[in-house]
């Protein structure tokens, strides 16, 4: 430690105000330091600190292989504990792994018996008993449509004459109405309106006749408020008041009479509302009857509105009269089935309606 | 502003946080629209009409329910595999790897659909239930041609050919089949199992014509699931007849096409072996579980042998007679299922070559008739003695056997039908058979009964009269009109009394009922007399009867009905009152035709 020299001894304070106490701070602070931990080190023997390692030497390698086992907490944290079972993402998961897990005691049991069909890869799904398990799942039926329609007994290959006219006649109805609505329907708006072209000179005449009568227009708003403008300067005597007010109360009067009168009328003809009314709530019921019934119906016929396009059934297969022989061998049948099977899914709402496909 | 604006923040209630549209379905779920269609279709999510469509009517809404259901869908996860893995076949292909690709194409990732149908149905019965679609698929797309174009696979087809065979010869072996009917559509049938009913439609013999407007993408999807649903129903019908399920069929009629009867076979075979079995291994059971896997192998080749053995005397007719009676052993049948076993009962059926042979094939051994046809593996040839019914269906036939009775292959389905055998005369050769009717119409809730019904009603009712039915004489009794005629005439004055007391019975009940209302009405006793009267003898005794049910309903049911079950019922008075209408113009049309004829 050199000399102190650079420190400025002008005046006497800033002298003694300069002199360094480090090694006395640095004094204290060891010594309180030493009190607090009890001593220290350097005043304690060497034996006491340390000791010779006197047990046979531990090889490298094994060392290495310590270590290696050594199972880090993040790593720990990826492997699957037994003991916890892992969170189901939904109680859906839940119940299909409680219905799977008898399903193998199922099977384990019976490999002896069947054998074969646990080669086949087949198992018979609904052997285990635990319906109890098993959530009903309460669900709502699309449609109360049945999945096989029975055609009408019209349409069988060999009909009695009544049965088929009868289904003969529904099918024409069909197709009558089809051309009918094309025919009554509103005419479509036309793409191109064929006509002159007006020229510069009526445009202009058009215009003019126009602007003409804005102009009458205005002339009749000017006049109507100048007479308003007249009547209201006119001043009001007290007389014309009085006789105001006096017509005022007597209006009055004479409506709260007539009131009375209409009133006490009414009451008489209570009877008469009562039955209006009741009268009225039966058309209501009936209304709404009548829309019940024709909703179910509706519900019948086909699906409700699922997306762009309207469902559109598929044609009755009727046989025409002349097509009628009695012979199964001789029968035009119906070469569209996968149609009517797949306007089946969609009259059920199973499937939207679509469009026609394009062939690519 | 758009109309339904919702400041942001603020929750969404009603329709709209109850439906998803489509298109943000899909967002959600992050599939591709083909994915997401195939999912919905496999997963039974259809779409749903909301009563106010938020975003328009040309939209298509699915509940945001059904929308987490299929989100939490582990197949939604192999359907993104699967698109995974085309990308990696096409970068593959692309860099002209073709060895990858090729690695890559064998490894596709697929999926099963078990844990679906147990999902969607968790009780067999519930599967029963749907089945009538399942089966109407399954047998039209038995029937289609393969198409490329439409990704139809030939694989598929006979798959579906393979599941409905079995599924009709499981029909006919324990004689559960009900109702036939002959549609210009197609064949219906109705069967019952574990007292469901199932109708299902067959198309013609005919080739189909494949039309623009069908999505076969979405047919297939359904008959996807539909071919998986089936085959664990078989399977699980085929163990309840113990029968081993994948069948093992003979090739050879395999090969000429004759699946039906291979699988008759085949159930016969089991059946015998079983037999042989039990007789075998009462003795030596504990021996055979000792040997475990062995003795398993051991009945294997002991199903051959009997199938062997079967395939030997092919064309002696005791065999097919004996599958008959052996089908016979259990006897838990109800009522109905042994009046349909016994319906063709000691009958031989040969079918001529024009004859459409599938559906006859299944039918006639479904009433206990034995059948043979025309060509490769029949059970006997058309010269067998004891063939009693031939099935022709052509103008005229040049060669005749006395011993048997030539029909239009209508008389099987009439007779199938009516449940009893209909007089043959009619239906013979080159001549118009009477009308085929369908037995899916309720003649008396419809009121209207076509003539041959009547006829038809009238053998039934002679049948059943028939204490001791002699096997040869039955048929004459039958055909004897004037027999008939002594019965009909017997019976009538026996139903007349009987119907006297019955509607004497009716009118009073109806009378003190409807006093009864009125009384609860509030109309005076005298003035409601007057009306009775008038209204009484208006209506028949027949129409009488049938709307006393309906009468003491109004009576009792009116009152008590809550109003959701009042406005049914009247929506089915007004359904009755249409049909009562429609059965008179059908009369009319009926009278006039006549006097046309007549004319």
């Amino acid at each position: 430690m050199g000399k102190s020299a650079k420190t400025s001894r002008k005046g006497k304070k800033a002298w003694r105000a300069n002199i360094p106490t480090d090694d006395i701070d640095e004094y204290i602070e060891k010594s309180t330091k030493d009190a607090l931990t009890g001593g220290s080190l350097t005043t304690l023997p060497s034996d006491s600190l340390f000791y010779v390692d006197k047990s046979t030497d531990v090889p490298a390698k094994k060392k290495i292989e310590k270590h290696r086992e050594k199972v880090l907490h993040c790593e720990s944290t990826l492997q699957k504990n037994p003991f916890v079972v892992a969170v189901p993402s939904s109680i859906l998961n839940k119940s299909k792994k409680k219905r799977k897990v008898p399903k193998v005691v199922v099977e384990n049991k019976d490999v002896s018996k069947d054998e074969k069909d646990n080669v086949s890869g087949m198992v018979d799904l609904w052997e285990a008993k635990d319906q109890d398990n098993v959530k009903p799942t309460k669900k709502a039926k699309p449609s109360i449509i049945p999945a096989v329609e029975i055609e009408a007994p019209g349409c069988s290959f060999n009909p009695s004459f009544e049965a088929h006219q009868d289904a003969l006649a529904s099918a024409v109805a069909v197709e009558m109405q089809k051309i009918y609505k094309n025919e009554l329907g509103p005419q479509p708006v036309p793409l191109t309106v064929s006509s002159e072209v007006v020229d510069e000179e009526s445009l202009y005449i058009l215009g003019s006749d126009h602007e003409e009568d804005a102009m009458d227009e205005e002339n009749l708003e000017n006049s109507d408020t100048a007479a308003d403008r007249f009547s209201k300067t006119k001043r009001v005597t007290r007389v014309e008041l009085n006789r105001r007010i006096r017509r005022r109360e007597r209006q009055k009067t004479e409506a709260e009479a007539k009131k009375i009168e209409k009133l006490s009328k009414e009451i008489d003809s209570l009877p008469d509302i009562m039955e209006e009314i009741a009268k009225d709530d039966e058309e209501k019921q009936k209304k709404h009857l009548r829309r019940a019934v024709a909703k179910e119906e509706r519900r019948k016929l086909g699906p409700p509105r699922l997306g762009r396009n309207k469902f559109e059934p598929a044609p009755s297969q009727v046989l025409l009269s002349e097509e009628i022989t009695g012979s199964l061998r001789k029968l035009k049948g119906c070469c569209t089935l996968t149609r009517d099977r797949f306007k089946s899914l969609e009259k059920r709402g199973l499937i939207v309606p679509g469009t026609k496909r394009k062939r690519k | 502003m758009p109309k339904h604006y919702r400041p942001p923040g603020k929750k969404k209630e009603g329709n709209a946080a109850k439906y998803m549209t489509r298109t943000k379905a899909v967002k959600y779920l992050q599939v591709s629209l083909q994915d997401f269609r195939r999912l919905c279709v496999l997963k039974g999510v259809f779409p749903r009409e909301p009563k106010k469509k938020f975003e328009g009517n040309h939209k298509t809404y699915y509940h945001v329910k059904d929308i987490m259901f299929l989100a939490h869908e582990p197949l939604l996860e192999k359907f993104r595999e699967m698109r995974a893995h085309g990308h990696k076949v096409n970068k593959a292909l692309a860099k002209k790897n073709k060895e990858r690709a090729e690695r890559l194409k064998a490894a596709r990732p697929s999926y099963k659909l078990d844990r679906l149908v147990r999902e969607r149905y968790p009780s067999f019965i519930d599967a029963l239930r749907d089945l009538d679609d399942c089966l109407s698929m399954v047998h039209l797309f038995a029937t289609l041609p393969a198409v490329e174009r439409e990704r139809i696979e030939v694989s598929r087809i006979h798959n579906c050919r393979r599941l409905s065979h079995e599924w009709q010869a499981y029909i006919s072996r324990t004689h559960s089949l009900r109702k036939v009917f002959i549609a210009v559509k197609g064949i219906y049938y109705q069967a019952e199992v574990q007292g469901q009913k199932i109708t299902w439609l067959t198309p013609h013999a005919l080739q189909q014509v494949l039309t623009d407007e069908v999505d076969f993408n979405v047919m297939l999807t359904f008959l996807e699931f539909y071919e998986t649903l089936l085959a664990f129903v078989n399977f699980r019908l085929y163990h309840s007849i113990n029968v081993k399920y994948p069948p093992i069929l003979d090739p050879q009629l395999e090969a000429l096409a004759e699946d039906l009867y291979a699988l008759f076979r085949y159930f016969a075979a089991s059946s015998r072996a079983r037999v042989l079995e039990n007789q075998d291994l009462t003795p030596s059971l504990p021996e055979n579980a000792d040997l475990g896997s062995a003795g398993t192998e051991g009945d294997e080749s002991d199903l051959r042998l009997a199938q062997l053995q079967l395939q030997l005397p092919t064309n002696t007719p005791g065999a097919l007679m004996q599958l008959v009676e052996e089908s016979g052993v259990e006897d838990t049948d109800d009522d109905e299922t042994r009046e349909c076993k016994s319906l063709f009962k000691n009958l031989k059926f040969f079918l001529s070559r024009e004859v459409q042979r599938e559906s006859l094939l299944f039918i006639i051994p479904a009433f206990g008739g034995v059948v043979s046809w025309e060509g490769g593996g029949a059970p006997f040839k058309e010269t067998d003695e004891g063939i009693t019914h031939q099935i022709v269906d052509r103008p005229s036939q040049c060669h005749m056997f006395l011993s048997r009775e030539y029909v239009q292959p209508q008389w099987v389905f009439d007779c199938v039908n009516a449940r009893i055998l209909l007089p043959t005369d009619i239906y013979a050769v080159g001549r118009v058979p009477p009308p085929h009717l369908s037995p899916f119409v309720d003649n008396e809730a419809e009121g209207y009964v076509p003539e041959y019904a009547e006829k038809i009603k009238r053998l039934q009712a002679a049948a059943r009269k028939d204490l001791m039915p002699m096997p040869g004489l039955d048929v004459e009794d039958i055909e004897d009109p004037q027999n008939i005629l002594v019965a009909g005439v017997i019976s009538r004055t026996e139903a007349n009394e009987a119907a006297e007391t019955k509607r004497e019975m009716s009118m009073r009940e109806s009378r003190y009922h409807d006093e009864l209302k009125m009384e609860l009405q509030g109309i005076p006793y005298s003035a409601s007399r007057v009306d009775m009267n008038m209204q009484i003898p208006v209506e028949d005794t027949e129409s009488k009867e049938e709307t006393l049910p309906i009468s003491e309903l109004a009576v009792n049911g009116e009152i008590m009905m809550s109003n959701r079950r009042r406005k049914i019922y009247k929506a089915m008075m007004m359904g009755q009152e249409k049909k009562k209408n429609e059965n008179k113009l059908l009369e009319k049309r009926k009278k006039l035709a006549k006097a046309k004829k007549s004319a």
